[in-house]
């Protein structure tokens, strides 16, 4: 049959007007020949549908809507079977929703998977990035790569017209061919062209979607405007597309630049894209078509191993290698890949819980509607087809939860949403409700009935009718029959106790975390953040600005202290050194240690409190042109010189042939990315030694630190208008955001996840304990008729509650005692195994449990013996 | 008697070349044509006419019988002509060709 007569067979019209022609026609042959004459007519008709074809399709339909008849002829099991199922699914959805924006989604480019990273790694920094002249001579050999685009993420001060204040934004610096690589067409304007590149060439700057709505209002004129970009104007040649969010999980650049233009940007005196030893170059190459990993990989090492035996100053022991994003991804923040796959588990555990409780549902429900099923298998039909009806119905089931649950993730999302990345200047979190995760909601839900549903569709298929028939419908009762349904209770609770320990551990951390000293003053202070080098200023200009700026605050009322330093404590964007300390060993291939560092003038340890150990603090006397010194902390003595003094010892900077500074003090150990980090070295260097052209300043005040925001603004306006002032906060902001907020809301999240599992769980029990009272009333009823208190009534459902209850804490402890090493070993001081927390969680499921069965045990107990007795 | 896979669509198009005929006197002309050796059940005959009136082969209408009772009557179309040519010649190949190897039975004993 040709298609257009099957497809004219799918419309029930026509198929409504076959239908009748074949009654008519048959009934006038019967008057004809009689019936008896023409046999089983049922059966021809039967055979003359099957010709039109879509007789699956009308068994799949007739199957619907028996499905949907029988939920709704039960609608507390089908509500309950769907909320479960929504609330477990939801939390799923919600958490890969946050997986997806920390760690999984793919990049916003065509064709993700064929988009490579190359990195130039060295053993000293395995996430070090690529110089501009490894990427030119990368280029121009590779034959592996259909196309490399370079680029790197830096800050601008941004201003759309010559009137406005700049503000600092992300901007990406890229290669020419970064949008043919990325595959990525402009939405207005077009992309860079070869000729832009150059640094001669007119600037030009590509803006993204979101800078054109919110600076322009989505205007197409916006092509060909200027834009001053630190202090350069800009001709704006093109607008990225909405999709494209840049190449960054946390960074959204607003505005895209030639790298050709870095130098005047940054007013170096030399060009960085000529500059061997800089590698801060992302670059990504596109597999060509003949092209494998592999070959790319081997390629690769050829061409570096040639570069470093050219270059051996700037590429010794430097590799290149080629990753996918997710790999690299996961070597730069292996922390988030603990905390994925830990929520990700703890959601399964949640979609565990679910499903065993719909099976439980179901399988209660299978006993009672045995009967049914019995008389559809007498009549005739095949187990199969059976089978097919029940799975039929999970579907649905599974489906309506998988929808539900999509608005419960949403309303996840919404929360999770609100999530920022501590980050200068800020950026969110892009946790969205997209079709990856409506994708993965339907995807759980079909999981969860295969889960739920095939087990119980099987034993009623297994049904012995004859039987089932006999007894009226509800099979053999008694205690034997709910061994299966037991273990699924028993293995509840234990999942949920798994969740409940892993939100208590959690909890637990959580308290140290905020008794755990910061190590340095965080109140009566605030910060501000000036780069005075987006003018252009001479490195003498900037000593000259930031000198000025200390004299002014520092006579402001309210002012007590004034310090200044590279980075403040656990603020986002912790500085680096690379050092070389005197007499340590390094291990082969490796020849200097990159360690957390700042330069800090004189008055930084007396204003943050932080405590020198032994020798002397920096002073005003450690100035240009003196002998150099550094000040380390306890760690860093202990990692690299362990057992020996470490004041008078030498250090030498940048490599072993750099500039050596004399070890003066040793500062307490404290933390600087995160309160819970384990113990980092620190190298602190004094500012004047080492200018830098970007720095904090920290403000001691006598009274609240708040107050001094507007003074300090007007300060720098003062000195130059120009210059961009940000993060401008007291660090007691800052402390509470970095520290208190951030883990605070992990807490929520796996806190709201035990609460889901304990929920669920209960449910289970009580859904068990309520159907074994109903199964039993006959025998409570003699019971009570042979007099058997009350009492001893709830007693006896309330045991076999607690029973459960026991056996599944008792897995719970066994799981819990094989999982808490992993928590622990994932987030170092927070899975914490506090002893409150293994005696608290056991009781409180226990209690639970107890009056999850003490409902249904009223019941019992409550019954009127004549009445039981004649319920049968 | 069985009937081969196929031959029953030929053995219809066959009768039909007659004339038209309704469902049932379809059956019935197959029967009697076949001295009663081919008693077409009506059940497996109508589907297979509504298969063959589905490819185009044959085509239905509302007629009057001789006996004045109103009936579906089916006649071959061109294209079901065409398709008995077909069939009758590739048929007739293949009874040739099993008549040559059977042949007359030889004498077997026992």
């Amino acid at each position: 049959m040709t298609i257009w007569n099957r497809l004219k067979y799918l419309w029930p019209g026509w198929r409504r007007r076959e239908e009748r022609e074949m009654r008519e026609e048959l009934a006038s042959l019967a008057a004809i020949a009689g019936r008896k004459e023409l046999g089983n007519l049922t059966l021809a008709m039967e055979d003359v549908r099957a010709t039109w074809g879509w007789t699956w399709l009308d068994g799949i339909l007739a199957d619907v809507r028996y499905s949907l008849r029988a939920l709704g002829r039960q609608p507390s099991f089908a509500a309950v079977a769907v909320l479960s199922l929504a609330l477990a699914i939801g939390a799923n959805s919600a958490i890969f929703s946050f997986a997806d924006a920390l760690l999984l989604r793919p990049l916003p480019v065509r064709n993700p998977t064929a988009l490579f990273d190359v990195g130039s790694a060295t053993p000293d920094n395995p996430l070090e990035g690529m110089s501009f002249p490894d990427y030119r001579d990368l280029r121009g050999q590779s034959r592996s790569f259909s196309g490399l685009a370079a680029y790197r993420i830096t800050a601008l001060a941004a201003a759309a017209n010559p009137a406005a204040p700049a503000q600092i934004r992300f901007a990406s610096l890229v290669s020419d061919n970064f949008f043919p690589v990325a595959g990525v067409t402009p939405a207005a304007g077009r992309a860079f062209l070869p000729d832009d590149v150059t640094a001669s060439a007119q600037p030009v700057a590509m803006v993204s979607y979101d800078f054109w709505q919110q600076m322009y209002a989505g205007r197409p004129s916006v092509v060909g405007s200027g834009l001053r970009l630190n202090g350069i104007v800009f001709t704006i040649v093109g607008v990225a597309p909405a999709s494209f969010t840049g190449l960054d999980r946390f960074v959204r650049p607003s505005l895209l630049v030639p790298l050709g233009m870095a130098q005047r940007l940054d007013g170096e005196t030399a060009d960085p894209l000529e500059d061997r030893g800089r590698h801060d170059l992302v670059v990504k190459g596109r597999l060509s078509a003949g092209a494998s990993r592999k070959s790319a990989q081997a390629e690769l090492a050829t061409i570096g191993a040639t570069l470093e035996r050219e270059y051996i100053k700037t590429n010794r022991h430097r590799h290149m290698a080629v990753r996918t994003e997710l790999e690299r991804r996961i070597q730069q923040t292996p922390q988030l890949l603990a905390l994925v796959k830990m929520l990700m588990g703890l959601v399964a555990l949640i979609l565990i819980i679910a499903c065993s409780n719909v099976a439980n549902l179901l399988l209660a429900r299978a006993r009672v509607r045995s009967r049914e099923i019995a008389i559809r298998l007498s009549i005739g039909a095949g187990r199969s087809r059976v089978v097919r009806q029940l799975m039929t119905e999970s579907l649905i089931v599974a489906m309506a939860g998988g929808v539900a649950g999509l608005l419960v993730a949403y309303g996840g999302i919404l929360l999770l949403e609100t999530l920022s990345v501590p980050s200068d200047p800020p950026s969110v979190l892009g946790v969205q409700l997209d079709w990856r995760v409506v994708e993965f909601s339907l995807l759980a839900a079909l999981a969860s009935c295969i889960c739920f549903g095939l087990a119980p569709a099987w034993q009623t298929a297994r049904t012995d009718f004859v039987s089932a028939l006999k007894t009226g419908g509800d099979g053999a009762s008694g205690r034997g029959r709910t061994v299966g349904r037991d273990i699924l209770v028993a293995g509840q609770i234990a999942l949920a106790m798994v969740v409940l320990m892993a939100a208590g551990m959690f909890l637990a951390g959580f308290r140290n975390l905020l008794a755990m000293p910061p190590e340095f003053r965080t109140d009566h202070l605030i910060s501000l953040d000036t780069a005075p080098a987006v003018l252009h200023y001479s490195p003498e200009q900037t000593k000259g600005f930031y000198r000025r700026l200390v004299d002014r605050v520092r006579t402001m009322p309210g002012v007590a202290r004034v310090a200044m330093t590279e980075s403040l404590p656990l603020s986002p964007s912790q500085t680096v050194v690379s050092v070389v300390p005197e007499g340590y060993q390094f291990p082969k291939g490796r020849e200097k240690a990159i360690v957390f560092g700042a330069a800090v003038d004189a008055n930084y340890f007396s204003t943050m409190n932080v405590e020198i150990k032994r020798g002397r603090a920096f002073t005003d006397g450690d100035r240009a042109g003196s002998r150099p010194v550094a000040i380390v902390n306890q760690q860093f003595a202990k990692t690299y010189w362990p057992g020996r003094d470490p004041i008078g010892k030498r250090i030498r900077l940048d490599s072993a042939d750099g500039p050596a500074a004399e070890v003066v003090g040793v500062a307490k150990t404290g933390h600087y990315l995160a309160v819970n980090e384990t113990p980092a070295p620190f190298v602190y260097l004094p500012c004047e030694q080492n200018p830098r052209s970007r720095m904090t300043l920290i403000v001691q005040s006598a009274g609240d630190a708040g107050a001094l925001a507007t003074p300090l603004r007007d300060a720098v306006r003062s000195i130059d208008g120009n210059v961009p002032v940000f993060n401008l906060r007291t660090v007691a902001t800052l402390y509470q955001s970095r520290v208190t907020d951030t883990w605070l809301q992990f807490f929520q999240m796996v806190g709201t996840m035990g609460f889901i599992g304990l929920a669920l769980a209960t449910t289970g029990l009580y859904g068990l304990v309520a159907y074994t009272v109903s199964r039993r009333i006959k025998e409570f009823g003699i019971r009570v008729a042979v007099g058997a208190s009350q009492r001893d009534v709830v007693w006896l459902v309330e045991r076999r509650g607690l029973i459960l209850a026991g056996v599944g804490v008792l897995i719970g402890a066994v799981l819990t005692a094989a999982a808490a090493p992993m928590l622990s070993a994932g987030f170092p001081g927070l899975g914490v195994s506090s002893p409150a927390v293994y005696v608290l969680v056991p009781l409180v499921l226990l209690m639970v449990s107890a009056m999850a069965g003490y409902v249904p045990a009223r019941r019992a107990a409550g019954l009127d013996p004549l009445r039981a007795l004649r319920n049968e | 008697m069985d009937l081969l896979q196929g031959t029953l669509d030929m053995l219809v198009l066959r009768t039909l070349l007659a004339g038209s005929l309704h469902g049932y006197g379809i059956a019935k002309n197959i029967r009697s044509a076949s001295n009663e050796a081919l008693d077409i059940e009506f059940g497996s005959l109508y589907p297979a006419l509504k298969r063959l009136e589905a490819k185009g082969w044959i085509a239905s209408g509302w007629e009057t019988s001789a006996h004045n009772r109103r009936a579906k009557f089916y006649k071959l179309t061109a294209a079901g002509r065409k398709h008995l040519v077909r069939e009758h010649s590739k048929w007739a190949d293949f009874v040739s060709a099993v008549g040559r190897i059977m042949g007359a039975l030889p004498e077997v004993k026992g």
